[in-house]
């Protein structure tokens, strides 16, 4: 029953969702006006030098292990990520090196600031952190007068550091600071989100998750949309996922519940790895990279003793080959099932 | 070579920073070194140690920051410090005085020098990471920069960037420029890189910092919290001479640099003649011919012409090193237009243009280089050949224009077959001098020919040409380029009799009527136009030749 609503569910996606809005290049290659390039959101992540800038790309875009960030040499030019594994959604993710005064004349602020969706500051937290909230300030007034619609978010980072009193404290107090200065400086109306984040578990690809959401002018329709589903199959939470990034693009809306989203995270590893394994039967050669990956026909039995269950991908329809789906059923009764939305690597996880 | 070198880093606390610079200074704007360098002017090159220079951090240094730039007072680490003080090099015979200092001393300068630095280092984009780059514009100036990667075991990624940048204005010098600066960077690069490298091979035994086994971010970051985050090139390296061997490699490379390369001003396209100079220096000063080879054997036979006379007399040169006699000398054309007196001038111009041999004898030497020189600028450059003084007669195919002894007498066999204008000047013996200031006053001129002159047989240019000289409205440097327009005007109409000529295959005496016609040329003119052939440039000769062969051959 599921697999037929979700099948009407995602041919919606695929068929009715392209015309008419900007979704991504393919689309966007046919408008008039061109602009496709300047249409794509721009996120910017600023911070002081050290606090996991770059760190952070590394990990969410690039599958980079957290421990190897240690070994990332300092950034010395700004470097622009293309995020176009996702057909929904395509945006610029900016490295701004904290070494360079980007008010200077140099450089050219309108540029870089100008047709930007989010900020995200960076603070190490494992740091004192006084001269970042100051920087902070510094940026967000310059910013603001220059694109008062930017988003503000901003990353206390590192907090694997910190016991969880420690963290709820360091939250509140940057927190604090941060809007108190903004207050002073007459900018009450701008409004600054916080997200406590870590390289070495799923709270970075969440915040990131967060933010990329407020840039998709769908988000709403796509909320809906998962909503009717869910509550027309039984199933207690959907997310529409870009398995590359696990970044999540939207969900229903219920609550998130950070369990259910390491879990769902964990599995799209799992099957990525599966298929970069076992996959490349069809006619790609097999490409161990995870934005190639086709799941082919196979399924196996874990052990039936561990905890993790069952994975099953399979095809839904031999005919279609670009329908792949994996289901993962753990031991305390879960079923996570994992589809394939579109072309790319948009994918759907459900859980049950 | 106008050019500022210098080092650039980016640091890992302050972004990039410009280290070292070294720049030429002239000595009318040695405003800076002068102090010091007043006082030991007296020996040669020499490098003076650093207390003997300047102060590059003086206290201008905050009311520069207080516009654009960001305060360096305290701002200073010890990676983006090279040298306290700085180092000069005076190169006494070029009159130029080379300065190595942290940053340049004039505020605007500094301010492009810092600019092209940050482009070096943070925004231009070089395929491999290292390796040189070209980026600029008029404004900010344009720049090589050289982008390479030290090895640094405390430094974040084990490594750091650094730069060498050469600035100028100019473009064009500094893009050809580009085929010796960047092997010469590249030595300097891999001089330091290979410091580096063994420091780093040396530190990576004795502190390890990447434990292959357990990686722990807890004990990673304590472990490297206690390095210094910044390192200076010289303890990189483990050189403290390091920068003293930047200075001199720098320096080394404005100068050679600058020798590598002369610039001539040229004004709007090359006129023929300016084209023609350029092959005849190419071939004088080369002592070999690249492209012209057909130029090389009549030059060679001239040279070899005038060595024999050279020799014969004396061993006085006679071309080179032009001697004053004590004879009267000619200044310009009008001076000889006013000695011969109308009639007789319009003579021997109409000898001159129609490419017949211009003989002079005369007792003085300055008097005969002097009167040949003044005709040359009746005649486009490339045909006019030359012999001051000879005496033997040299024939009409290796010069046009000879000066001879008055001893000498015409070989009989020209007398016949040579079309020539043979030109004596003779001091009348009894002429007493009466103080007069005219230095010719008492000489004559006797004009003979063997060829009879025909008054109606003028060709057009020449007409013009006299009309100019007899104006005397016109100011010498009028009379000039009007000149030179004239010759241009017709030698852009010998090409087009060359290219019709050469080019075409057999042409008629009816086509070549018809085209002589659309240039705007009469039959009076054809001598003349036939002659100027021969001063058509290489170059262009060639090109019309190779181009036509082509067009046959498809």
């Amino acid at each position: 029953m599921a697999y037929n609503s979700d099948n009407d569910i995602a041919g919606q996606y695929s068929v009715s969702f392209p015309q008419g809005f900007d979704y991504g290049p393919e689309e966007g290659e046919g408008d008039p006006a061109g602009g496709a390039q300047d249409q794509k959101p721009k996120i910017l992540v600023m911070g002081l030098r050290r606090s996991g800038k770059t760190s952070i790309q590394k990990v969410v875009f690039h599958k980079v292990s957290p421990n190897e960030t240690l070994f990332l040499e300092s950034t010395n030019k700004i470097v622009k990520e293309d995020v176009t594994n996702c057909q929904f959604f395509v945006y610029h993710v900016w490295d701004l090196p904290a070494h360079l005064d980007y008010f200077d004349s140099t450089f050219d602020p309108e540029l870089i600031f100008g047709g930007c969706g989010a900020l995200i500051f960076v603070i190490d937290s494992q740091d004192d952190y006084m001269d970042a909230l100051s920087k902070l300030h510094f940026v967000v007034t310059r910013v603001y007068k220059m694109n008062p619609k930017i988003k503000f978010e901003v990353f206390i980072h590192k907090v694997d550091g910190l016991s969880d009193d420690h963290k709820i404290d360091a939250q509140r107090d940057i927190n604090q600071r941060a809007t108190e200065d903004l207050a002073d400086a007459g900018l009450d109306n701008v409004h600054l989100s916080f997200y406590l984040t870590s390289i070495y578990d799923h709270s970075i690809f969440e915040a990131f998750s967060k933010v990329v959401q407020k840039l998709i002018p769908q988000l709403p329709t796509l909320e809906n949309l998962l909503d009717i589903f869910i509550s027309n199959s039984g199933i207690e939470k959907a997310f529409l996922f870009d398995v590359v990034s696990k970044i999540y693009i939207a969900t229903d809306s219920s609550p998130v519940d950070m369990q259910s989203y390491e879990l769902c995270c964990d599995m799209i590893d799992v099957v990525l790895d599966v298929s970069s394994i076992y996959g490349g039967f069809d006619s790609e050669p097999p490409v161990y990279e995870p934005r190639h990956n086709r799941i082919s026909p196979l399924s196996f039995d874990s052990d039936s003793d561990s905890d993790d269950g069952e994975i099953i991908p399979e095809r839904v329809n031999p005919a279609d080959s670009n329908q792949r789906l994996a289901v993962i059923k753990l031991n305390n009764g879960t079923v996570m099932y994992l589809r394939e939305v579109t072309k790319q690597n948009c994918w759907r996880l459900s859980v049950y | 070579m106008n050019a500022i070198i210098s080092l650039c880093h980016f640091c890992e606390l302050h972004g990039p920073k410009v280290l070292f610079c070294t720049q030429p200074f002239h000595p009318e704007e040695k405003e800076v070194g002068d102090n010091e360098g007043e006082t030991d002017i007296s020996g040669h090159r020499r490098v003076i140690s650093p207390s003997a220079a300047l102060e590059p951090q003086t206290p201008q240094t905050p009311t520069c920051g207080a516009n654009s730039l960001p305060s360096y007072k305290n701002d200073l680490c010890e990676g983006c410090t090279s040298v306290h003080l700085g180092f000069v090099s005076h190169d006494d015979d070029a009159g130029v005085s080379y300065m190595s200092s942290q940053r340049p001393q004039h505020r605007d300068v500094f301010a492009m020098i810092r600019q092209s630095c940050i482009r070096s280092l943070s925004c231009e984009v070089c395929p491999d990471q290292e390796g040189p780059i070209f980026f600029g514009d008029d404004q900010q100036g344009n720049t090589i920069s050289y982008t390479f990667f030290i090895k640094d075991n405390q430094a974040r990624g084990f490594q750091r960037l650094y730069s060498i940048i050469v600035v100028m204005m100019d473009k064009i010098y500094l893009l050809n420029s580009w085929p010796f600066l960047v092997p010469n960077i590249e030595v300097v690069v891999k001089h330091l890189k290979s410091k580096a490298k063994a420091v780093f091979e040396k530190e990576q035994v004795k502190f390890p910092q990447r434990p292959s086994a357990s990686v722990n971010p807890r004990t990673f970051i304590q472990q490297r919290g206690g390095n210094k985050p910044v390192r200076s090139l010289s303890e990189l390296t483990d050189d403290k001479n390091v920068f003293k061997i930047l200075h001199m490699s720098f320096v080394w490379i404005l100068k050679a640099c600058g020798n590598r390369l002369s610039e001539a001003l040229l004004e709007g396209a090359p006129t023929e003649d300016s084209i023609i100079d350029m092959e005849r220096q190419e071939v004088t000063e080369e002592d070999f011919v690249m492209l012209y080879s057909k130029k090389l054997t009549v030059e060679e036979e001239v040279e070899e012409a005038v060595d024999a006379v050279r020799y014969a007399t004396l061993n006085q040169p006679t071309q080179t090193e032009p001697v004053d006699d004590g004879s009267p000398a000619f200044k310009d054309i009008r001076h000889i237009l006013s000695l011969l007196g109308p009639s007789l001038f319009h003579v021997l111009a109409h000898h001159v243009v129609v490419g017949n041999q211009i003989i002079i004898r005369a007792d003085g030497r300055t008097l005969m280089r002097t009167f040949l020189e003044a005709l040359t600028c009746l005649l486009p450059r490339g045909c006019f050949k030359a012999v001051a003084y000879s005496d033997v007669y040299v024939e009409s195919y290796k010069c046009n224009f000879l000066g001879l002894d008055p001893r000498i007498s015409i070989p009989p066999h020209v007398n016949k077959d040579e079309k020539y204008l043979l030109v004596d000047v003779h001091r009348k013996p009894d002429f007493a001098f009466d103080g007069s200031t005219d230095p010719f006053a008492g000489y004559d001129f006797k004009f003979s020919s063997s060829v009879t002159f025909q008054p109606n047989s003028v060709p057009t240019v020449l007409t013009k040409m006299e009309f100019a000289i007899r104006n005397t409205n016109l100011c010498e440097e009028v009379l000039d380029q009007a000149l030179v327009c004239y010759k241009e005007e017709w030698m852009n109409k010998v090409k087009v009799l060359f290219k019709f000529t050469k080019a075409g295959g057999g042409r008629s005496d009816e086509d070549m009527r018809s085209l002589m016609k659309i240039v705007g040329a009469v039959d009076v003119d054809r001598p003349l136009l036939t002659y100027w052939m021969k001063g058509l440039s290489d170059q262009y000769k060639k090109h019309i030749l190779t181009t036509s062969k082509q067009a046959q051959v498809s």
